[in-house]
């Protein structure tokens, strides 16, 4: 799917009323109403209960017609009234949606008329206004927990606690900081406190409204508190606590990352450090000179896990340093896990987030260029704002081995086989979710011990075939059909397909097996396109990259590019339902030898589970000497080689640029480059005994008197069968202008050539990602069968 | 004090057995914590599983968000409904308006993916601000020759159900240009068309494999795994069978009328619905010995698990069950199996049964069950103890519920992984009630 400018595709973000209530859920016997219409409520508590395996019980003032045009206040009212029947709560969160702030209610005057109709009224109402459209549920949740403090009548005469204000982090994780922050000898107020009840016992009773939580009568003390500590790196002064308490009461403030990283849990031990033994004077706010003034050491426990976490460090390092992560999710989680990574020597070559965030790129890339020396320069992506289409391109773009964030990630990894480490909310597909952790010396452990274990894996299940593809070079005398077999008969994974295959194959002609290359003949045989080759080597002036266009024709588009293991499975699904599957090719989308590794890769995984199938290859040639060979050695038998020209000063004015070890050619140099390879290619390649077609893309007034001499050049070296096709003008292209030939042309220039060579006719002109008989591509079982196939 | 029934609740609460009608259809009581999701909703999870539509949600991303990829609807084509197409709408769209964003988005998805059909679906706030959602997809279908049907389904337009109806009329619209003539029709028409399945585990492919069995042709599957291809061959169906009729039967109804496609209600759960429903779709629509075909097969398939059935019966009799589940269909097939499977149902509930629903559901069970529509957690709670229930049939969001009360749980919802439809299902399902209903964890409990 490509990236949409004016649609989210797939997003990476909720709306401001899930952030409100999950903070309204750290406080005691609170109970939220959303108000706006009752799906908003529903959805939420849906995402929330799968996440947190725990009943979520949020009112809605269930809005109709009548509310939206004429107000809600009734509606609201009535709910109120209702949810205090129902839950009889100490606090009630009241967050608007889209709808009431769009119909522009005015909450707190009803509140405010709430309360003066009901006097014995108990519960204190705090209102948030929470516009879905105004923000993510990153922004909702700091916005509720500032109302809570704001609303709630604050009682500043010191009592030497100190507040702890988090983001969204998990009740484990809550759990661990107040033992963390305990240790350290402070009495500390936390805002929110989710520790209880989003992740509950099983107690005797059922307490319909939970009670764990931060008391309000504890929020009513926050401005008394000696320090307000804030555990968030992109703040907005104007929706956090700490700002609105230092601001009001003085309450001095420190701010701290996500303490996932070493240095930032030593950082807020540092913190903590320097506000213990001094319960009766207020700190100053510079936290650097307060830690080297404490006058109390780390608790012994805690040191001890600090080393612990040095250790561990010191153990996987070398795994972490092959680690290549893409991490999305909340700003705050994306800036502390990319700074557990990079303090590991991981490199995270993904970092973003679904919220606007104007200062995301510039903090994120401050962090990256930590480990971007070490990695001789990586150029990472990092980009707020973002939808999960954007971040699968890049996670495949920067060749990501892990990826790390929410389970909705899990669709990328199912289509890319990169493995997901779910470690943030939601998480809709694996137990656990409330007891995930990712802070402290042990928390921020055992998530970097699940990357590791994730890159682990991926080696160990692949670096044997790997390195035999890649080392194991039989001798040339092998090159025939049987150094192919010896590569297979290793393997005990082949297996017969359900679907009947044509007994061509079988009669030993490989021409009749292949679609393009048997003409009438082939239209029963069917061929696989598999996309894995992403990047491309030369720009051709008919091809615009943005469009995933490959070096020749229009093919080139693709739904998505394939990492080799997805292709596999790509495959033995589609062999499963296309009939006379004859045929596997890698035609791009971009060339097929601009991303070797991933060709042959994906060529040998396909051949050790299928010893019969046909391989196929397109390419430009460029490429085509270094590695003919080596399609050799996997069983290529077909070779499609897109000749446009054969002289460099017609090349010139087709080819751009020609990208060739490490230079960037131009005009005739590339054009010359390029030719000399694809003919040193073409030669091996018919001494190897291949079947070669030559593409030739029509070019008016710039190639089309050329044609015979093109068609007589490829004659010699062993080409079969000659495609002649028209351009496909693609806009924005530096040949659009050319436009399209007219057919009569073609064929004209088709019944010319045909005396040197035998003419494709019926070329369909494939897609990158195509599957089945030509002309007649069938659906793909859907990802999920492809990811069982494997 | 805590009440845990509201007053203007009770008269949606009742018993089995005859009496006084229970309240249905209505919308939610503000602030009583209801179950259900609103009309967008309704109108998503109907029209989602068509696999090969852009599904374009014009509003503000959570309404995206929380339906993306929701139903566990399978495919045996196109993967493209698996994704969530937002316009993503921010403060100044809802101060500017929204349409022009709509028609860009549309024109971008035109120019690279040449679709056959775009649903846009209303929003709340689109509802508000004005949006002219019409217009865009009436532009868009002009200029570049395709389906673009707007789904009229603001959240507050009404309840959950109506956005069923916005489905259904969507649908419609679709297939309506398809439309034979009659005397085409009467010389053409064939087989049936398979309404208010969604192919959750693959349950449509289920059906349409027992009537292929039994001889009967299968044109479009609505929805699940349905194409633009497959849907517009609908009219030339020789009948409808509808399974959920809660979100199904007024499309059933608009067909007949404006289509002449006449109807059958089926269901596909439990031995004895699924015997009966092939039984009746054969004698309407299929060859001469259909029937006995169709009887030959029931028999055989019933015989095969019966074994695995009778195997789990000794350990289920006499248990006790609750079940709140979204439409009146599903809560009547699910009493009937429980009472096969020697279970008594003592809490019966739907977030959008119908007047008829609760008939049938009052006949089928004891004066003793109660009896509730759109019920929220604390009467769920409450019914749940008062009636000792050992099992909760429900969703997602009654899980956690069931269990923070010590009671099993069978998840009925649309994100499950394996079937329950027929005689596949029957298996699945008495095996899935039996692993919750006497895993050992209660004694642990205890």
């Amino acid at each position: 799917m490509k990236n949409f400018v004016n649609l989210n595709v797939n997003p990476c973000k909720m709306c401001m009323p899930m952030g409100s209530i999950t903070a309204f859920y750290g406080v005691s016997k609170c109970m939220t109403i959303l108000h706006g219409s009752q799906g908003c409520a529903t959805y939420i508590r849906r995402h929330m209960a799968t996440h947190f395996n725990e009943p979520i019980d949020v009112a809605s003032s269930s809005l109709t017609e009548e509310g939206a045009v004429f107000g809600g206040e009734k509606n609201l009212i009535k709910g109120l009234d209702n949810l205090i029947k129902l839950y009889d709560p100490e606090v009630i969160g009241i967050s608007t949606t889209c709808l009431a702030e769009t119909i522009g209610e005015d909450t707190e005057g009803i509140v405010a008329r709430y309360r003066e109709a009901r006097p014995d009224l108990r519960a204190r109402i705090v209102t948030v206004q929470s516009a879905g459209y105004a923000g993510t549920q990153f922004e909702g949740f700091f916005r509720t927990l500032r109302a809570l403090v704001e609303q709630t009548e604050q009682d500043a005469t010191p009592n030497g606690r100190v507040n702890i204000v988090t983001g969204q982090i998990s009740p484990a994780d809550t759990r661990w900081l107040k033992g963390f922050v305990a240790a350290h000898g402070i009495d500390a107020i936390f805002l929110p406190d989710l520790s209880e009840n989003l992740d509950g016992g099983h107690a005797e009773v059922y307490e319909r409204l939970p009670s764990g939580g931060t008391p309000i009568a504890d929020v009513a003390k926050m401005a008394g508190a000696r320090a307000t500590v804030e555990l968030c790196t992109f703040y907005d002064e104007a929706y956090s606590p700490g700002a609105f308490l230092n601001n009001h009461f003085g309450v001095p403030l420190f701010r701290a990352a996500l303490p996932t990283s070493l240095k930032d849990v030593d950082a807020l031990a540092g913190i903590l450090v320097g506000l213990g033994g001094r319960q009766n004077a207020a700190p100053t706010t510079n936290a650097k000179s307060n830690v080297g003034a404490a006058c109390s050491r780390p608790p012994d426990a805690v040191n001890r896990a600090r080393l612990r976490r040095l250790d561990a460090m010191v153990d996987s390092h070398k795994q972490n340093a092959q680690a290549r992560a893409a991490v999305f999710g909340e700003p705050d989680f994306v800036y502390a896990t990319c700074r557990l990574l990079v303090e590991n020597g991981a490199m995270p070559v993904v970092a973003a987030t679904g919220s606007v965030c104007p200062d995301f790129r510039e903090k994120l890339a401050e962090v990256i260029a930590e480990v971007q020396g070490f990695h001789l320069g990586e150029n990472p992506f990092i980009a707020d704002d973002c939808d999960f289409t954007q971040i699968e391109t890049a996670a495949l773009e920067q060749r990501a081995n892990v990826l790390i964030g929410s389970s909705d990630g899990r669709r990328i990894s199912e289509k890319t086989g990169i493995p997901l480490v779910r470690c943030a909310f939601p998480i809709h597909d694996h137990v656990g979710g409330q007891r995930v952790r990712t802070l402290g010396y042990e928390g921020g452990l055992m998530l970097l011990d699940q990357v590791t274990n994730a890159v682990i894996s991926g080696v160990e299940t692949t670096f044997r075939e790997e390195l035999k593809g890649r080392y194991y070079h039989p001798s040339d005398s092998d090159h025939d059909a049987s150094s192919a077999s010896k590569v297979l008969s290793f393997s005990g994974q082949a297996r017969e397909s359900s679907k009947p295959r044509e007994t061509a194959l079988q009669a030993g002609d490989p021409v009749k097996g292949h679609p393009c290359f048997c003409g009438c003949e082939g239209a029963r045989a069917a061929r696989i396109h598999l996309p894995v080759a992403a990047g491309c080597n030369i720009q051709c002036g008919y091809c615009v990259r943005k469009y995933d266009c490959v070096n020749e024709s229009r093919p080139g588009v693709t739904s998505g590019v394939l990492t080799p293991e997805a292709a596999l499975a790509r495959y033995l699904a589609a062999r499963e339902t296309i009939e006379n599957l004859n045929v596997v090719g890698i035609a791009g989308p971009g060339d097929a030898l601009a991303s070797p590794a991933a060709t042959l890769e994906t060529l040998r995984l396909v051949r050790e589970a299928d010893k019969d199938v046909l391989f196929c290859l397109s390419t430009n040639g460029l490429a085509l000497p270094e590695h003919i060979d080596a399609l050799a050695a996997l069983g290529l038998t077909h070779l499609t080689v897109t000749v446009n020209a054969v002289d460099p000063k017609i090349g010139a004015r087709i080819y751009q640029h020609v990208d060739y070890r490490g230079m960037r050619l131009e005009g005739e140099a590339g054009a010359a480059a390029l030719l000399a390879n694809k003919f040193a290619g073409l030669a091996r390649a018919k001494a190897l005994g291949m079947q070669i077609k030559v593409n030739t893309v029509l070019l008016p007034g710039v190639n089309d008197a050329h044609v015979p001499e093109i068609m007589r050049a490829v004659k010699e070296t062993g080409c079969v069968l000659s495609n002649i096709m028209p351009m496909i003008p693609v806009e924005g292209s530096a040949l659009a202008h050319l436009g399209k030939a007219d057919l009569a042309e073609v064929d004209r220039l088709r019944a010319l050539c045909e005396a040197d060579l035998p003419q494709m006719r019926h070329c369909a002109h494939c897609r990158a990602d195509a599957a089945g008989p030509l002309g007649h591509d069938v659906p793909l079982p859907s990802a999920l069968a492809e990811g069982k196939a494997s | 004090m805590k009440t845990s029934i509201l007053e203007e609740r009770q008269k949606s609460i009742g018993a089995g057995g005859a009496g006084r009608g229970l309240s249905c259809d209505q919308d939610s009581v503000s602030g009583s914590v209801s179950q259900r999701a609103c009309v967008y909703c309704g109108a998503r999870v109907v029209l989602n599983p068509i696999t090969d539509a852009f599904h374009i949600v014009h509003g503000p991303i959570g309404c995206a968000s929380y339906t993306w990829d929701i139903r566990g609807s399978l495919t045996s084509g196109s993967e493209l409904y698996r994704n969530s197409f937002s316009t993503d709408l921010q403060e100044r769209d809802v101060v500017f308006g929204g349409a022009k964003k709509l028609a860009a988005a549309i024109e971008e998805i035109v120019a690279d993916y040449a679709p056959k059909l775009i649903f846009v679906y209303a929003t709340c706030i689109v509802g508000v601000i004005g949006d002219d959602v019409d217009a865009v997809c009436r532009d868009a279908e002009r200029r570049f020759g395709i389906r673009c049907i707007p789904v009229k389904s603001p959240g507050f337009s009404g309840n959950k159900s109506f956005g069923y109806k916005m489905a259904c009329n969507a649908i419609m619209e679709l297939i309506l240009p398809h439309r034979l003539s009659e005397e085409a029709y009467q010389k053409e028409a064939t087989g049936v068309n398979i309404l208010g399945d969604y192919n959750l585990a693959g349950e449509m492919w289920i059906i349409e494999n027992y009537l292929r069995e039994i001889g009967v042709p299968v044109h479009a599957t609505v929805t699940g795994d349905a194409s633009y291809e497959s849907l517009i061959s609908a009219p030339r169906a020789a009948l409808n069978i509808v399974q959920c009729a809660g979100s199904m039967i007024y499309l059933a109804g608009r067909m007949e009328e404006e289509l002449g496609v006449p109807y059958e209600r089926v269901s596909f759960f439990g031995v004895e619905d699924t015997t009966d429903s092939l039984l009746r779709v054969a004698r309407r629509v299929g060859g001469p010995d259909a029937e006995d075909r169709a009887r030959a097969f029931c028999a055989r398939r019933a015989r095969e698990i019966r074994p695995v059935v009778e195997a789990y019966r000794p350990h289920l009799e006499g248990k006790r069950a609750a079940i709140y589940v979204g439409g009146g269909f599903k809560a009547i097939s699910l009493i009937r199996q429980f009472q096969s499977m020697g279970m008594e149902p003592v809490v019966v509930g739907t977030q959008t049964g119908r007047p008829e629903d609760y008939e049938v559901i009052r006949s089928l069970v004891g004066q003793e069950c109660v009896v509730l529509d759109d019920a929220n957690p604390a009467e769920l709670e409450t019914f749940m103890k008062l009636k000792g229930a050992d099992i909760l049939v429900g969703g997602v969001k009654e899980r956690p519920l069931a269990y923070k009360l010590g009671v099993a749980f069978c998840d009925h919802n649309h994100e499950r992984r394996h079937a329950l439809a027929g005689f596949e299902g029957v298996v699945n399902f008495t095996k899935e009630i039996h692993d919750s209903i006497n895993s050992p964890v209660w004694r642990a409990i205890a």
